[in-house]
């Protein structure tokens, strides 16, 4: 739920990008009109929706702290085993 | 090399990089899906959040600040013949003169035309947003200058406190060649631009409409 909501907000905010960036572009009333409504309406809905997405992924994880992509723990040697010889 | 000439300038190519960044992240996001951890987070609170609101800020002072520019009152067809009119350097219309003036020549529609008020920004703005009403539902395919719409008129009488904001009432040069009609321009019965009425000759005898309400 929580990455189709993130999902979302990132199109969103994309759409609005190229709409405001447009408008800076090519200064025309009716662009600047639509950039100004429409382009910054999508992009507080965006926010909101990625700030949703965030807390609940929150509550979902109790709060925990997520590590980032850390390089998973090499196994136990097993008991008896010898470690193989330095080169 | 880019050089940015002035403080509008600057807002755009600073809003300009924040909309490429965070289009990039973006991209980069709906390309590679990583998990939400904390450097995804804080990578889209970068991307969605921040760089948003400094596009959203800076774009908005600059789009303001051009809006102010007499090309951005040209940029609608309608107002072809006024701007022409106004860029001519042989005219000696009042709109001319006045765009001449390297002072505020090229904000020279909005210096005269905004309400001299406290909220003379916000009144000028909403009567804009009239003004793009209008032009999208009145002057649409009315050809290349609008000859075919409605005569344009102003939406109240043309105040002098417009002019005053640079010709002062009390100058002596002034005094001496209004004495007869001093009190009557301050008490507002007499516009300055009820004799000097040269203001945008070629632009108004150009209308179809008008022509026909002539006669």
């Amino acid at each position: 739920m929580a990455k189709k909501m993130v999902l979302f907000s990132v199109l969103g905010t994309m759409v609005a990008m190229v709409f405001m960036a447009s408008s800076i572009i090519f200064p025309h009333p009716l662009m600047l009109v639509l950039a100004m409504s429409i382009g910054q309406g999508i992009a507080i809905f965006a926010l909101a929706l990625f700030l949703l997405a965030v807390a609940l992924d929150l509550q979902s994880s109790g709060g925990s702290y997520i590590p980032a992509e850390e390089p998973a723990p090499e196994p136990a040697p097993e008991p008896g085993s010898e470690a193989p010889p330095a080169p | 090399m880019l050089q940015l000439q002035s403080t509008e300038q600057l807002l755009k190519a600073i809003a300009l990089a924040c909309a490429i960044l965070s289009l990039g992240i973006g991209i980069w996001y709906l390309i590679r899906r990583p998990h939400l951890h904390r450097v995804t987070k804080t990578l889209l609170l970068l991307g969605l959040g921040v760089f948003p609101l400094i596009v959203s800020l800076t774009g908005n002072i600059a789009s303001f600040e051009y809006t102010l520019t007499r090309p951005f009152c040209g940029s609608c067809h309608v107002m072809g013949p006024y701007l022409r009119d106004a860029e001519d350097p042989k005219s000696n219309s009042l709109a001319a003169m006045h765009s001449r003036n390297h002072k505020f020549g090229e904000n020279s529609c909005y210096t005269c035309h905004a309400d001299y008020q406290m909220f003379g920004a916000v009144t000028t703005k909403m009567n804009g947003m009239r003004h793009l009403f209008k032009y999208v539902t009145e002057y649409a395919s009315t050809g290349p200058d609008g000859e075919g719409g409605p005569p344009i008129h102003l939406y109240k009488p043309f105040k002098s406190e417009a002019c005053m904001q640079c010709h002062s009432m009390t100058a002596k040069k002034y005094l001496e060649q209004h004495a007869d009609q001093v009190e009557q321009m301050r008490s507002g019965d007499v516009a300055c631009i009820d004799c000097h009425n040269e203001v945008h000759p070629l632009a108004l005898a150009r209308r179809i409409s008008a022509k026909m309400e002539e006669k």
